[in-house]
């Protein structure tokens, strides 16, 4: 008797996961190479890997021709396709391709379970106390800062030898290894923050998702809401990571990092549903 | 036009590696030892091009 082999339902939440995983993995190498002997030799230090000392050293570039210390050429070539990302999906990088965002992610589910949620249900609001979700009085404009963060590291990185962020770097401090005491304040504060706040440094401080925000509104591939079909019946809006309200009608919304979560948790078909928009609003 | 959600992290991944090998292909490569500084050939030709220009 031959038992037929029966096809699992494709899972995207499953699917992102794995990415988020390698992501991390990715990283945590890039930090191991980083303290072996010799690294300047093969390429480029662990600070030559990210996005955002790209955007850190594009301005000396431009100005003086010279690169911040401990970036590289190499930067650019991130940056070039961290923004490809978000010129075709938005902050597609921030949901799916970060490090840094899946480490909170990991965070947030971890600190869920230690407060004694067994089992997540989707659309089904947590009842454990932590993460929090802050006031929108208090939220809104708290998520103004890594605009202002921003901002600050453009003009500070005309003045500086190395990149601003460096010794703040959360990245750093989680994946690179190589750790200074300013390093371990800004582990402890990303950890204490993530575990307060899911994707705190994402939704309040990160200067690479504030840069990336602009793309959400021009981005041709994003979810698409129906409302013939949409109940309002908020599932979407618990399962958002980055505490949007009213998911379907702000699904361009500048903090929506593309995680598709709200598309996972839809029960309704043709509510939301993922589309290539030709043309942007 | 709607996409299925499965070709979603494909898409994202192909993407970042298309971009990626873009961006390489320009100059913006890992130089040896080349942190602080270096030069992109797509720049340098920038340069070149302007010179010749003016």
């Amino acid at each position: 008797m031959t038992t037929a082999a029966r096809k699992k339902p494709f899972s995207l939440a499953k699917s992102r996961r794995t990415i988020q995983w390698l992501a991390v993995i990715g990283t945590f190498v890039l930090g191991l190479r980083h303290i072996m002997p010799g690294e300047a030799s093969r390429g480029g230090s662990f600070d030559s890997f990210c996005a955002f000392g790209g955007i850190e050293t594009l301005l000396p570039y431009l100005f003086t021709g010279h690169l911040l210390k401990s970036t590289n050429l190499l930067n650019f070539s991130v940056l070039i396709a961290t923004l490809g990302v978000a010129l075709v999906a938005g902050r597609a990088f921030c949901g799916w391709l970060c490090g840094l965002g899946a480490i909170q992610d990991f965070v947030a589910e971890w600190t869920r379970k230690l407060f004694g949620e067994r089992r997540h249900i989707r659309g089904k609001q947590s009842k454990t106390i932590l993460p929090l979700r802050l006031p929108a009085i208090v939220d809104r404009p708290l998520r103004y800062t890594k605009y202002l963060v921003l901002g600050i590291i453009l003009i500070a990185s005309l003045y500086a030898a190395f990149p601003p962020l460096r010794e703040f770097c959360p990245v750093r401090a989680v994946f690179s290894l190589k750790m200074t005491s300013l390093l371990w304040l800004t582990l402890g504060i990303f950890l204490a923050g993530s575990i307060l706040v899911e994707r705190f440094w994402c939704k309040y401080l990160c200067p690479l998702g504030a840069t990336l925000a602009i793309f959400n509104k021009i981005s041709p591939v994003r979810i698409v809401s129906d409302n013939n079909h949409c109940n309002n019946c908020g599932r979407c809006d618990i399962e958002c990571s980055m505490g949007i309200e009213d998911v379907p009608h702000n699904l361009d919304h500048p903090e929506c990092v593309r995680c598709m979560e709200c598309l996972n948790t839809c029960a309704r078909d043709g509510s939301l549903e993922l589309k290539v928009i030709a043309k942007v609003k | 036009m709607k996409i299925n959600p499965r070709y979603y992290p494909a898409i994202i991944i192909a993407t970042y590696v298309i971009f990626l090998l873009l961006g390489i292909l320009l100059g913006f490569g890992p130089e040896r030892g080349g942190e602080g500084r270096g030069n992109s050939s797509l720049i340098r030709l920038a340069f070149i091009t302007l010179e010749t220009l003016a």
